[in-house]
Order: C-alpha cells, then structure tokens, then sequence
C-alpha cells in the first residue's frame, strides 16, 4: 500500500523545522542560560514521553520537543529547578500524555504548563523576550503556512482583530497594546496555531484567531499590571478552551448554508 | 462553483513510465472472468453448462435474488470454469476467447421508442444494470428503484486515469442516445460532470432536465462522491445513481444496434512497467494479459484500480477502468524487536489537520470533523455531515495522504454498513 507524506511525525518535525528561526535567534541571543532550560525543557518532556511508551505503549512523539521549546522561552524565570520540572510534568502528563499522545489532547501542553506555573507561582517574573524574535517568528509563520502545517486563517484573524483594535483608536493602538504585540506575536506562532488544538474548520479558524486577538487587546487595555507574556499566554489558554465551540458553530452554519442551498 | 472549490484538491505525483507509441490499442485477453465485486454476496442460477460456447452479451446465469437480472458473457467464449461457494455464491466465472461465436442481439424495438419499463429490462438483461452504483452504500440499485438524480461521470483525476473525453470520440452519438435512455429512468436531474471544455451534451439532452457540471484537474473533483454531496446529497429515501459517460456511450450503442460493443477503454500504468499502455479491452480481463511484455522483471502487484484505491487482482474489477502495476516491497528489511512490539500494543497514531488533509477532500466538507465521527463510530454526526454521500473511493486519497491507520475508507465502509443494517436494507 503506497504511503503519502502526512503522518503524525512528519507534521511534527516539519512543524519543528519551522520553529527553527525562532528558537535559533532565541538561543542566539538568550547565551547559556537558554541553553540549559531548553536541555532541562528537553530532558523532562522526553521522561514523559519514554515512561508513557512503557508504560502505555504510547509511541513518543517529536512534539514533545515543539512543546519543550515552548515552555523554556516562555517560562517564568526564576522559578527554581522543582517548580519547572513540576510545572512541564503536569503540562506534559496532563494536557497531552494521558489522553493518548499528540494529536488526541485537546489543549497545547506547552500552553497547559505556563499557565500552571503563571497562575500557581505568581511571584515568579514572566520573561521578557528581546524584539528580534518577534522579527524570527515572521519566517516561522510564513513557512508554517506555506507548507500548509499552521491554519493561515488563525494568524489571519489574529491580525485583523489588531488592525480592528488599531482602526477603532483611529490610526493609534489602543492605551497599553503596543509592548504587548511582539510577544502576542511570538505566542500565537508558537502555541495558538498549533493544528492539532485551534480550530479544525475554516470558519472556526478565523473565529479561533478573532477570539486570540480579541482577548490580547481587551487583556492589554483593562489588566492592570500584567506582563506582555502573561496577557498572550492566558488570551492563548481561553482561546483554545472555545476552539472546540466556535468549531461546532461553524458546522451549525455550514449546514444551515448547506440546506438551503440545497432547497 | 466559486474559485477555490475549482482549484481544490491535489495532484499526487505517482511514478509511471513513459507511454507506449500508437495511442489506443484494442486487446482482448485469451481469458476473462466474472467476478463478484468486494464484500458482495452474488447468489446465481446459472443459465448454461461449462463448455457451453456463448455469443458475447449472452446471458450466462441469472441473480437468485432478483431473477430480473442477468450477468452477460464479457466477450465471445467459451463458458470455461464455474466456481460457485456455499448457497451458489459466485466465486469467478471463468471464459476462454473463442472469436467465431458472434455477438448476442437484444430485443430493442420497445426500448428504443424511449419507453422507461423496456429500458430498465434492457439494462438489466444486458449486464448494464450491475455499472449502476447507487449511493448511499454504494450497491447495485435493487430492481425497481427509482432514483431521485443520476449523475454521469464523465470526469476522472485519479492519477494516471485514462480520460472519459477521449473515449467519447466519435461516439457522441450513441452518448446522446444512452443520456436520453438514461434520463427515462428519473424525475430528477441528469448531472453530467465533465472537465473544462465545450460541452459534451446538448441542454436538451433530457429533456430539459440535464446539468453539466465542470470539474477541475486536480484528484479528488472527478469522484462522483464529492459532486453528489455537494449537488444533490443521497440518502436512504432518496437514492442517487452514478455511472460512468462510456457505459452510457455503451447503453446508446446497444439502443442503435441491438448488441454491446463490449469493449472498454483502460489505462495500464506504473513505476514497475517498461511502458505507460492505453488499451481497449473485454470486461473483467485477465489483468497479466493486459499488461503482459511491459512488465519489469521482479517482485510487483498487480492492482485493479488507481495506486490510490485500487487492489491487488487477477481480474478487471467491475468499474475499474486503470491497471496499476507496483513494485511490490515484500517483508521489512529492518525490523527490531521493540518497535514491532510498540507498533502492536499501540494505538494507531491519530490524524493531524494539515492544509493537505483540508485539499483531499476537496474543501467540500468539514475533514477533521467527519474524521471524528468515522474514528469513533458517530454515525448521526457522520450524515449530519453528509458522509452518506460518498463510498471507500472518495477517501482514498485521504488515506494516501496521511497514512492513516486504520483505513479511513474501511472505516467509512464499516459506518455505511452499520446505517444500512439500521435501515434494513
């Protein structure tokens, strides 16, 4: 039986590859430190994978390592050795691992984690990420879309609640949006438009970005006090909450268009 | 049909070789058979002996269930071998080529006056009944349903299909004749779905009640299962016919002259072949025949069908108008202990939603969400979704495309069969 190329790995490392300018420019400018939390990121994400293999003969997955990534630019700093290892187990077991791997979870593990650790250990500074990632996470986007990995409607309607938020302030974005962006940005490349977790349908998607963009602008204009990182991870958490609803919604519409198309 | 429903799909590259020189070469193979289709129960009475020497169209035996229809000799020969299983299933009628016994003649005088009941006896006494597909679940239509649309493909994007335009050539008469048959049979619509170009039928074909429908090139907007969920949706109540343009060209040719011309063009191609063959040859020919000479020395299967949906055979399939021959990889050559053991004490690895799943189903319906409800046995949510419209084929590409385990085609194939149990049928 002849095979085609988009099986679950091959997604995975091509989703991988195209994280690379991100994480290579990250590294660049992160130094050692960003060297050990991404080995460290690595190392646990890796744990969980080889204990579900034995245990559950869940065969690993290189997500894991698009998730480990994730969660070591991310990650509040200063956390301490236990609470991050705590924090990428709980994402890692409890957002993908128990319900089958990835590709059956239903919200981004990497996502999981930080708002575990943001919300469980307020205390702990988020991170601030230098400009220029936001500049590498263009590339990652483009060749996202372009290989057809990451939905182009989610960045889409992503940007066009912005452009709303920037039209709406006439021609100037809205009190305290501005830092936000970059890393509104950089999170929506690296966990809102995970396939697996946005939306599925086409409308769904531009709806799932909507909501993403929506939730940064409201986050960055009425929360008082939060960190660029903290605003986009929690607008990140909420949207893929409703995925699954603006999903069924979309289907609800297609199927009234449908019927009446068809008389 | 708005831009990006036109432009949808892919266009897998499938390796073949290079086409033979001298275009379309009629070969009848010295053996032929009849076959029941997959996973169909084919109960007979047999109407003659083996040995017994049959014109070509003749009836051979008869459907214990509906008497009403006949299997035909596929060529001149001589009735050969006769398998039958347990309670008269067909296992294979065997025929060996015997040119100087002739070509059988109907009676048409009344089904030529356009008269719809001595049409549907035609069809059914000349085998023509059975290239009948009627969806939902994809069986031959039962005596005496009548169809609320019928679609006509004269459309194909598997890849490396031989192209239904071209074997219209110089039939456009009998094409007409069999559209204007075909459309007695219905009240509803007569969809014709052609590539671009000028149209094959006039609108006054069927009375008024023709719609042509233009494809694009790209796999899969040349399955009827696509056209038929977006145009006139089948179900249970409502059954919608499909057949492809050449039988129609066929039934014409049978209303003019009283006899099946019996020949039907095919495509032999693939990577394990020294040349790409267009053929013309007898129904349910001897698939080594066709291909023989051509063949790279070595390990290779012999598909009737496309790379795509097509299976290992002896014998042309029913509907089946490509010949794929494979290299075939037979055992692993690396295979260790523990990733043996993983892969079967694992669940199949699920399906990603990638842009290239989005295409293989043409854009037409949501993917993910008719891939849930298949994966987990919703068969309400799977025709809410309008699955009943389509069969195993419309799905094949899917299933090339992500490798998907298990077959998202059995898997539909399993759902259909479950709703026609519910439905009695």
């Amino acid at each position: 039986m002849i095979r085609g190329l988009w099986d679950r790995e091959t997604v995975a490392l091509l989703l991988l590859i195209c994280l690379m300018p991100l994480a290579l420019v990250w590294l660049w400018f992160g130094g050692p430190e960003a060297w050990t939390r991404l080995a460290l990121a690595l190392v646990i994400s890796g744990a969980w994978h080889l204990v579900f293999m034995l245990a559950r003969a869940q065969p690993p997955s290189f997500a894991g390592a698009i998730t480990a990534l994730a969660v070591a630019m991310l990650a509040p700093e200063e956390l301490g050795l236990a609470r991050l290892i705590l924090g990428i187990s709980f994402g890692s077991v409890m957002a993908e691992l128990v319900f089958g791997g990835w590709g059956r979870n239903v919200i981004n593990p990497a996502t999981a984690t930080l708002a575990f650790l943001g919300f469980g250990f307020p205390a702990a500074p988020w991170p601030e990420l230098v400009l220029p990632l936001a500049w590498a996470a263009i590339p990652a986007a483009v060749l996202g879309v372009t290989l057809g990995l990451m939905p182009g409607r989610v960045i889409g309607g992503a940007l066009l609640a912005a452009l709303v938020s920037w039209g709406v302030g006439q021609g100037t974005w809205p009190a305290g949006l501005a830092p936000v962006l970059p890393m509104a940005f950089i999170v929506l490349v690296l966990l809102v438009c995970d396939p697996v977790t946005s939306a599925s349908t086409l409308p769904g998607r531009w709806l799932y970005g909507l909501l993403y963009g929506g939730l940064v602008v409201l986050f960055a204009t009425g929360w008082q006090g939060a960190a660029p990182a903290q605003i986009a991870v929690s607008a990140a958490l909420f949207a893929s909450l409703a995925a699954p609803m603006l999903d069924e919604a979309a289907i609800s519409l297609w199927r009234a268009r449908r019927r009446k198309h068809l008389g | 049909m708005p831009l990006r429903a036109i432009n949808s799909g892919l266009s897998p590259a499938l390796p073949t070789a290079p086409p033979a020189s001298g275009g379309v070469t009629a070969r009848l193979t010295e053996e032929a058979a009849l076959i029941p289709l997959r996973s169909e129960r084919l109960r007979l009475d047999m109407l003659c002996e083996e040995g017994a020497l049959l014109a070509q169209g003749a009836p051979v035996a008869r459907m214990r269930d509906h008497p009403e229809v006949a299997l035909v000799a596929p060529m001149a020969a001589r009735l050969a071998r006769v398998r039958l299983g347990p309670g008269r299933q067909l296992i294979e009628l065997l025929f060996f080529h015997e040119p100087e016994a002739g070509r059988h003649v109907f009676e048409v005088a009344a089904a030529r006056h356009g008269d719809a009941a001595a049409i549907r006896v035609l069809m059914q006494q000349a085998g023509l009944w059975r290239l009948l597909r009627s969806r939902p679940f994809g069986r031959m239509p039962a005596v005496a349903e009548s169809p609320a649309a019928i679609f006509v493909m004269a459309a194909d994007t598997r890849p490396h299909a031989p192209d239904p335009v071209a074997m219209l050539e110089g039939r456009g008469e009998s094409f007409s004749r069999g559209l204007a048959a075909l459309g007695r049979l219905t009240g509803g619509p007569v969809f014709l779905c052609q590539p671009r170009g000028p149209a094959l039928a006039g609108p006054g074909a069927v009375e008024g009640r023709l719609r042509i429908l233009r494809c694009g090139n790209r796999h899969p907007q040349g399955l009827a299962g696509f056209r038929i969920h977006h145009e006139h949706p089948a179900t249970p109540e409502a059954p919608v016919w499909e057949l492809h343009a050449e039988d129609v060209a066929d039934l014409g040719a049978l209303l003019e002259t009283g006899s099946l011309p019996g020949l039907r063009s095919v495509s032999v191609t693939g990577e394990a072949l020294t040349e790409t063959r267009l053929l013309r040859c007898q129904p349910g020919a001897n698939l080594r025949g066709l291909c023989q000479g051509a063949v790279v020395p070595g390990w290779h299967q012999v598909l009737s069908g496309s790379a795509l949906d097509g299976h290992e055979a002896t014998w042309l399939g029913l509907r089946d108008r490509q010949v794929t021959v494979q290299d075939s990889h037979r055992g692993s050559p690396r295979s260790h202990w523990f990733s043996n053991a993983l892969r079967r004490a694992a669940r199949p690895l699920p399906v990603i939603p990638t842009a290239a799943l989005e295409q293989a189903f043409g854009t037409a319906l949501p993917a993910m969400a008719l891939i849930r409800a298949l994966s987990s046995g919703d068969d309400e949510s799977f025709t809410r979704l309008g699955g009943l419209s389509l069969l195993e084929e419309d799905l094949a590409l899917a299933d090339y495309v992500t490798g998907a385990t298990p077959r998202l085609s059995a898997l539909l194939r399993a759902a259909l069969d479950r709703i026609a149990a519910e439905e009695g049928l």
